[in-house]
């Protein structure tokens, strides 16, 4: 799974999620994308469960780029415990991501073998997706 | 070659930007050389028919308020949800001279290597090609089909079958046929201790603070 391999700071704020995606909001690598459509924390299990969706879809042929990253790590208080006494424990990892941000991308393989992996990818997280194919100014329409 | 209408803009705005996009235009600037940079408005319906008509790189007549300018597409800006233009840049030429620009590669024909079960795979989508206005370029075909498993296409290979200056690195692969992959599985031993390899290094830097 993705991690970290050293923090400045075990703990961080949760922080804000407004606003699209500043960067990664075209298709940079390969021919096909899963665009974010919604604002979420995305965490490193979920990003894993997502590659091995597609990878085992798509079996021995393609290629599949990662394009986020859990940077941040969220805390988690133990059960049962009354509010105060300092911020909780590391739980997880997640990757914050803003909506228009190209998450995962494939190619080398055919358009219908990567739009169900990239579908079958989607569901693996927690918001609402966009297949996107790679194409010129005035090409056909993009929505899927 | 195309032509396409454009209006003075007036209103800088935020406001006014707004108003011009729900009203189905984008705001644009033309400029070039012996042309001051003058802001306009296009409408996004009209722009879109003209760009597949000309292509990417094609001239295109642009009338602003009655002076007509040949310009290229430079530069645009989309919405990256909903994908309308937000912003372009027109770039006013001259017929006769040259301009740089970047170019989509189109591969042609299938690769032998492919139907063994490898991959292709295309690190180069665009090339930056210099050529005339008037004939550059829509698209560059590299033709694929003699690849074998291994085997891969750089810039220096086709640069001597086109009449156009491609300024790209000679080594720059454009395509190149990858042999299988294997299909990964994770191991639930290598990921715990990975895992606690990181909360370590950062229990480690807690503890130097």
């Amino acid at each position: 799974m993705l991690l970290p391999k050293r923090v400045k700071y075990r703990r961080v704020h949760r922080g804000k999620m407004r606003g699209q995606a500043k960067g990664g909001t075209e298709i940079a690598f390969g021919e096909y994308g899963l665009q974010a459509v919604e604002a979420s924390w995305i965490t490193n299990r979920q990003i894993e469960s997502a590659r091995v969706a597609m990878t085992r879809y798509m079996k021995r042929g393609g290629k599949v780029w990662i394009k986020i990253f859990p940077h941040k790590p969220y805390t988690k208080k133990p059960l049962e415990v009354r509010m105060g006494s300092g911020k909780g424990a590391p739980e997880g990892w997640v990757a914050v991501v803003k909506p228009g941000k190209i998450m995962f991308e494939i190619a080398g393989v055919p358009e219908d073998v990567a739009r169900e992996a990239l579908r079958l990818a989607a569901h693996k997280l927690p918001i609402k997706c966009k297949i996107v194919k790679r194409e010129e100014i005035g090409g056909e329409s993009n929505e899927s | 070659m195309s032509k396409l209408q454009a209006k003075k803009r007036e209103g800088f705005t935020r406001a006014a930007l707004t108003e011009i996009r729900t009203a189905g235009l984008f705001p644009a600037v033309i400029y070039g050389k012996g042309v001051e940079s003058e802001p306009v408005s296009v409408e996004e319906s009209e722009f879109i028919k003209v760009i597949r008509e000309v292509g990417r790189n094609g001239l295109i007549s642009l009338d602003v308020d009655g002076s007509k300018h040949d310009v290229i597409l430079q530069e645009y800006q989309k919405d990256p949800i909903k994908g309308f233009i937000v912003h372009a840049d027109f770039l006013a030429v001259d017929r006769s001279s040259e301009i740089t620009s970047q170019v989509r590669v189109d591969i042609e024909g299938e690769a032998v290597g492919s139907k063994e079960g490898g991959v292709i795979q295309q690190p180069l989508f665009e090339l930056n090609v210099t050529a005339k206005v008037s004939d550059f370029p829509e698209h560059v075909s590299v033709d694929v089909s003699e690849l074998a498993i291994g085997d891969s296409i750089s810039v220096g290979d086709i640069r001597d079958k086109y009449d156009f200056t491609i300024e790209n690195e000679d080594e720059d692969t454009i395509v190149s046929v990858l042999p299988p992959q294997k299909l990964e599985e994770t191991e639930e031993g290598t990921e715990e201790a990975s895992e606690t390899e990181a909360e370590a290094s950062a229990e480690g830097e807690k503890k130097e603070d």
